[in-house]
């Protein structure tokens, strides 16, 4: 069962952070025998702690320590953001991991680079994270349950002309699968799934991984700081505990899962003489690229109810606009994804107050939604960057966010809106909205991947330019955002990753 | 086919600081409201249904969503001067009692408003507490919480039956 290491033995591997990224790397390298510390900064939940209440739910699992500038809706608790998740689980697509060569550089602003990995290098890591997380349409799984949302969506799309539209995809069982339960339909996925019939690393990387024997989950440890020896080579992690205490935890390598902003906060804040600009950052790329997504939502009143509440969260996807047609004002492409929200998200979507408002909320369940995900540009100024005087509870220094959407990712959301105004008055909506959704729940590249070093922070195996005992392994390694949810990419680079580091590992480079 | 006059929101690049301006108490602001009794503010259920106007959901709700409201800023210094500064903005908007003006001229002082940060922070916590509040989720027909009746797998989560088949 889970086992416990001492603080002094530098055996182990120490992984920080316990979501898609951390969770994954962890299980999977002690599924091969290898020692595993897992730091967490949040608490572990049950399933008995999951309640259908999306303000109580927040409060147990939502990240709120204090930062400064865009919002970021991520999780603090033992699962990371697998909790709160949708579920939707796509596969980038060919040219998204070329989109230098693909689109050009954009403009001046814009930082766009290539992946030094490609799609068919990925396949068999995506092969093996769709299976891992019981991806519906996938390995014989058959397709998600359409939902009235979903159906009135799909009726939209094909009579806008659409084609590819599919309940596939769907990170959440259809039916029972790997000793958990297929999906009841229950809508409150984003506040953790109370069957466990949504992947989620809380219960099933995490307690695998325990039953290796090879992993130590510490929970309510707050990672500060990566220390070093004097050839550069880390050591060691220091964390502080559920009573504040500091301890270090020693290390033969370490791998960083934190979501965006603390994988970037705690590189920058393991600054020392040798590495003045923070760990990893001597091409002073991390924190920069931070991408998103071109988010934007659509609501639309239709003639007779659909009862948009009812069923999973997000029930699936239109790829047909995900491919590169610069004829449509802007590069890169977009998914539409059905979607329903409850009353307070949906008053919120719109975010107006008034009888323009209200109009869409008395007609509740007369309500059709769907949201947009697309490719964002990156962007050197989009940036985590620390304050140089404020700190936080923890005594560390206060990260900053800052994001601006780019000229390309407002036409792309203009051409999405449009299109999804089409999909709903095809079938006779009588009221539509859509606009913007800053919700950055999807967060990528700021330690991406790159080539030539100077251009990023880490290698085609998400492992550090500069250290090579420090690995990436979330979504800030992404070169470039792609259109769709980047959680299933996550889990197949965190596998790619652990083959990596077990094979360094044998040939005794690590 | 209804527009609604939306202005697409933007990404706030910096952190949001309550105003702390101190300001002349509002002449519609009771001091009553300030006591634990429940006792119904006619000004601020007023602006709750200005914000959002459910046509036949009782004034009930709206005084109930304000108290909650009221309670939750008393308890936090950063918002406890809010009410009283939109109250005092709302009455230099109508030149007078912003309670006693005509609803036009009501609604065009909020619009006028809405763009500030007190505002803001306002609106958000009404949207927050209205839109969860058990006496709205019965009038738009939600029911909340499903876990405990099984989800909606063999509850009607695909039983839409309106939409053209086969094309």
């Amino acid at each position: 069962m889970a086992k416990q290491y001492a603080l002094d033995d530098a055996s182990v591997v120490v992984v920080i952070g316990s979501g898609a990224g951390g969770g994954t790397v962890a299980n999977e390298l002690a599924q091969k025998g290898i020692d595993v510390v897992c730091l967490e900064a949040g608490s572990r939940l049950t399933l008995a702690d999951v309640e259908n209440n999306p303000p109580a739910m927040d409060a147990k699992m939502g990240w709120y320590d204090k930062r400064i500038g865009a919002f970021l809706w991520v999780c603090k608790t033992v699962g990371g953001t697998t909790m709160r998740w949708s579920g939707i689980s796509p596969r980038l697509q060919e040219h998204e991991f070329r989109v230098l060569t693909s689109y050009g550089q954009i403009d001046a602003g814009t930082s766009l680079i290539d992946w030094p990995v490609t799609l068919e290098e990925l396949a068999p890591y995506y092969d093996r994270a769709e299976s891992k997380m019981g991806v519906s349409g996938t390995h014989g799984i058959p397709p998600s349950e359409e939902s009235n949302n979903y159906k009135v969506f799909k009726a939209g799309a094909l009579r806008a002309g659409y084609k590819q539209v599919t309940s596939e995809r769907l990170a959440i069982n259809p039916v029972a699968r790997d000793g958990r339960p297929g999906c009841q339909q229950i809508s409150f996925c984003h506040s953790g799934c109370a069957i466990g019939a949504k992947w989620s690393t809380l219960y099933t990387e995490i307690p695998k991984a325990e039953r290796t024997g090879h992993f130590e989950l510490r929970a309510n440890s707050m990672a500060v700081r990566i220390e070093h020896d004097k050839t550069g080579k880390v050591t060691g992690v220091i964390y502080r505990d559920q009573g504040g205490e500091l301890h270090e935890q020693k290390a033969r390598a370490v791998c960083i899962a934190g979501n965006v902003v603390e994988t970037a906060r705690i590189l920058l804040n393991s600054e020392s003489a040798l590495f003045p600009q923070g760990l990893a950052n001597s091409s002073g790329q991390v924190g920069r690229n931070y991408m998103r997504h071109t988010f934007g939502s659509a609501i639309a009143v239709m003639p007779k109810p659909v009862n948009l509440h009812r069923g999973a969260r997000q029930t699936g996807v239109l790829f047909d606009e995900q491919h590169h047609d610069p004829s449509r004002g802007f590069a890169g492409g977009y998914q539409l994804q059905a979607i329903g929200l409850n009353p307070h998200s949906i008053s919120n979507s719109i975010g107006d107050w008034g009888t323009g408002h209200t109009e869409f909320m008395q007609n509740y369940t007369k309500l059709a939604a769907l949201f947009i995900t697309g490719e964002d540009p990156p962007e050197a100024d989009n940036r985590i960057s620390l304050h140089p005087t404020e700190k936080d509870a923890n005594d560390l220094p206060v990260p900053v966010i800052e994001y601006r959407n780019h000229a390309n990712t407002d036409a792309m959301r203009d051409h999405a809106i449009a299109a999804s105004r089409r999909i709903y008055e095809s079938l006779g909506a009588t009221h539509f909205w859509g606009g913007d959704a800053p919700v950055g729940c999807h967060n990528m590249g700021v330690a991406r991947m790159s080539a030539d070093p100077k251009d990023g922070v880490t290698n085609r195996w998400g492992q550090a330019h500069d250290v090579p005992n420090v690995f990436v392994s979330d979504g800030s390694v992404f070169s470039s955002s792609g259109a769709g949810n980047p959680t299933l990419t996550i889990v197949a680079l965190a596998i790619r990753q652990a083959d990596h580091i077990a094979e360094r590992m044998k040939r005794k480079m690590l | 086919m209804h527009d609604s006059q939306i202005t697409r929101r933007r990404f706030v690049l910096t952190a949001v600081a309550a105003s702390t301006v101190a300001v002349a108490p509002a002449s519609w602001l009771p001091e009553n409201i300030a006591r634990a009794d429940g006792t119904d503010d006619a000004a601020l259920t007023r602006l709750a249904r200005l914000l959002f106007p459910h046509a036949g959901l009782a004034d009930t709700v709206y005084a109930d969503v304000m108290e909650i409201l009221f309670t939750t800023f008393e308890s936090d210094p950063a918002k406890a001067q809010l009410l009283d500064t939109a109250a005092s903005a709302l009455d230099a908007q109508v030149n007078g009692n912003w309670f006693d003006a005509d609803e036009d001229s009501q609604i065009s002082a909020i619009r006028n408003i809405e763009g500030e940060v007190f505002f803001a922070a306002i609106l958000a916590g009404v949207r927050g507490i209205f839109y969860y509040h058990p006496g709205v989720w019965a009038h738009i027909d939600y029911p909340g919480s499903s876990k405990e009746h099984g989800g909606y797998k063999h509850r009607g989560f695909n039983d839409i039956g309106w939409l053209p088949e086969g094309e």
